[in-house]
């Protein structure tokens, strides 16, 4: 399943960073909606075009640390490669393969992206990946 | 977390060492400032970096601190250079944010008429915000190598500069003896390649700014600071090469750091995942690490040449008759082998300071000859709609906080807060209004760095003059800003 932004997340209060909380029903969910929460603060929440695949793949870990390693990819190649996450469908995520990810990718604009947070890193410190009620929930906080 | 504080002085708390905490933890604060503290996670973490591997003297805290990630930020923590750990979180991403000060012979009048196209200028010349790049041309990996190894020098030697002695005028002469650029990755190269010159985002900005009081004049006179005078501020650091330095070594770190043993295991946060410095991983970071931080001193080297260019253009003038140089430089994130003495003797110990500058004390042979009489330049960014200062290093630093002392006002909002209070306001034309020109990438840089988002940054030096850690030399009021 491919989800699209807008998602729903939570900003979190952090004082001198940025986080996200997002929700979903199944731990795939959650983490494209981590992914898809990121692009959001990245743009500003500004619109973006669609362009290519994109293909990422992280190593096994505890869910946090998978999620994290995602995210960091994310930002490699947002400040390498140009670019971010327009849609994202989970191919697989679990504690023994890692992660691997289709997302498809739109131009990072400096102009139209203007109000987005300049994140420098994905921080391990409260990060949480788990299980809540019947769904999911996975909380990061951003170095800014 | 509910905290029995111990109070040592007028701004000196203990948190009293409990369970698995090394040492205890002492913080340099008021009344006032404790009271906000308690709501925030900072306390905890000062309780959090009290239990690292080979931790010496006590974890402190300065007035400015807030809650960070694995360490807080405005924290100081020195472990033992033989038997203590390296905590890459206790540097930070940003490895050598810091902080420099041009001054000029320029006086405030000089300036009135143009101050718009100075901004305009130094806006032009000295990219911000993300993607920002190509401030000069793209280095190859060899470039970078001798960048890394040369530091504020490096740039000096190709002509950005103020003048003749901006290396010399630098927290270790700008650049770190330790760096080994062979341990910095292809990554993190990559992501380097094109940032040396730019500014970056967040808090970190440029400032022309005025010099309109001054408290000590022996030391203002030592420094080159005359009230009226134009003064430059430029806080940045590493960019992307250094927080991907960061971001590497706690990667591999967070997966091993519990196998170095029971210490390391029982820490409280994986953001403060650490390595003995004598490990070949925590040796690898060193290197890198020292790396980055000469690349983020020849970053903050050659945008002094590129604004000094840009006001002597705005003002139609060569740039020798500014009357330019450097004060000095700081870094506020850093974790360096340094002298102190500790439970009376003296000891070589790794200081790490997240949010914290260094402030030696007259006299110390490690300040540079033009400012020994007085201790060293200690440079306090505030917000950008109030005031900066300067101070000096003293004495009681040395004896009481590992030669540290704050390194700016330290946040009172957090991003989202700021932002709605920013809510229908238009932050520019309220600094406008007080004579404060700011161009920034966009409107949300306005919104969350608003003064209001920040303390006042002269209730943290007072509270660090008055604990006796540094003492007030001059105050800088800001009049153009750039930011990203």
């Amino acid at each position: 399943m491919r989800l699209r932004r807008p998602v729903p997340y939570e900003e979190l209060d952090h004082t001198a960073d940025a986080g996200v909380i997002v929700h979903g029903r199944c731990k795939e969910e959650a983490l494209a909606r981590l992914v898809l929460a990121y692009a959001d603060l990245v743009t500003g929440g500004a619109p973006v075009a669609t362009g290519a695949d994109r293909v990422v793949e992280v190593a096994p870990g505890d869910l946090a640390a998978v999620a994290v390693d995602v995210l960091r990819e994310l930002l490699f190649r947002l400040e390498t490669e140009r670019w971010v996450p327009e849609s994202c469908e989970v191919v697989h995520f679990d504690p023994q393969r890692g992660a691997r990810l289709v997302i498809g990718s739109a131009p990072y604009d400096p102009v139209a992206h203007a109000d987005g947070l300049v994140l420098k890193a994905v921080t391990l410190h409260a990060a949480r990946f788990e299980p809540e009620g019947s769904g999911w929930v996975a909380a990061i906080v951003f170095d800014v | 977390m509910t905290l029995a504080l111990r109070k040592l002085s007028r701004f000196v708390w203990e948190i009293p060492r409990e369970g698995k905490m090394r040492v205890a933890g002492r913080l340099y604060v008021s009344e006032s400032q404790l009271a906000a503290l308690r709501a925030d996670q900072a306390l905890e973490q000062v309780v959090n970096v009290a239990h690292l591997p080979g931790i010496v003297g006590a974890s402190l805290a300065m007035p400015d601190i807030h809650w960070g990630y694995g360490f807080p930020i405005g924290g100081v923590a020195a472990v033992d250079a033989e038997s203590g750990a390296v905590s890459p979180g206790g540097v930070g991403y940003d490895i050598n944010c810091g902080c420099r000060v041009i001054t000029t012979q320029l006086h405030v009048d000089d300036l009135r008429n143009h101050l718009h196209a100075i901004v305009a200028k130094l806006f032009a010349a000295i990219p911000t915000g993300m993607g920002a790049g190509r401030a000069i041309p793209r280095l190859s990996p060899r470039e970078l190598g001798e960048l890394m190894t040369r530091g504020a020098d490096w740039a000096v030697a190709r002509g950005y500069g103020a003048g003749p002695d901006d290396a010399a005028h630098c927290e270790e002469s700008g650049r770190l003896p330790g760096a080994e650029p062979d341990w910095v990755s292809q990554r993190a190269l990559e992501r380097g390649a094109d940032q040396v010159g730019t500014l970056g985002s967040g808090n970190h900005f440029l400032e022309v700014q005025q010099v309109t009081e001054i408290y000590d004049p022996e030391a203002a006179a030592a420094f080159g600071l005359r009230t009226g005078e134009i003064t430059l501020m430029i806080h940045s650091g590493s960019r992307g090469l250094g927080h991907q330095v960061c971001d590497e070594t706690l990667h591999e770190l967070s997966r091993v750091y519990a196998r170095f043993g029971a210490d390391y295991a029982a820490l409280p946060d994986r953001q403060l995942a650490c390595a003995p410095i004598g490990s070949e991983l925590g040796q690898r970071y060193l290197g890198a690490m020292q790396a980055a931080a000469s690349f983020a001193w020849a970053n903050r080297q050659v945008m002094t040449g590129l604004a000094v260019r840009a006001v002597a253009e705005a003002l139609g003038l060569p740039e020798t008759e500014l009357g330019a140089r450097v004060l000095y430089d700081v870094c506020h994130n850093i974790a360096k082998f340094e002298e102190h003495v500790v439970d009376g003797q003296l000891r070589r110990v790794l200081v790490h300071r997240k949010g914290a500058t260094r402030a030696f004390g007259p006299g110390d042979p490690r300040v540079p000859e033009a400012y020994r009489d007085v201790g060293q330049p200690v440079l306090i960014p505030g917000d950008m709609g109030r005031y900066s200062f300067v101070l000096a290093g003293s004495t009681g630093a040395m004896t009481e906080t590992f030669g540290s002392s704050c390194h700016g006002a330290g946040r009172l909002l957090s991003r989202t807060a700021a932002l709605k209070r920013a809510r229908g306001r238009h932050i520019e034309r309220e600094l406008a209004a007080r004579g404060i020109e700011v161009l920034a990438k966009g409107p949300r840089t306005l919104g969350e760095e608003m003064s209001e988002a920040y303390k006042d940054v002269e209730d943290v030096v007072d509270v660090i003059a008055g604990a006796g850690i540094s003492r007030k030399v001059a105050k800088l009021v800001p009049l153009g800003v750039i930011k990203g």
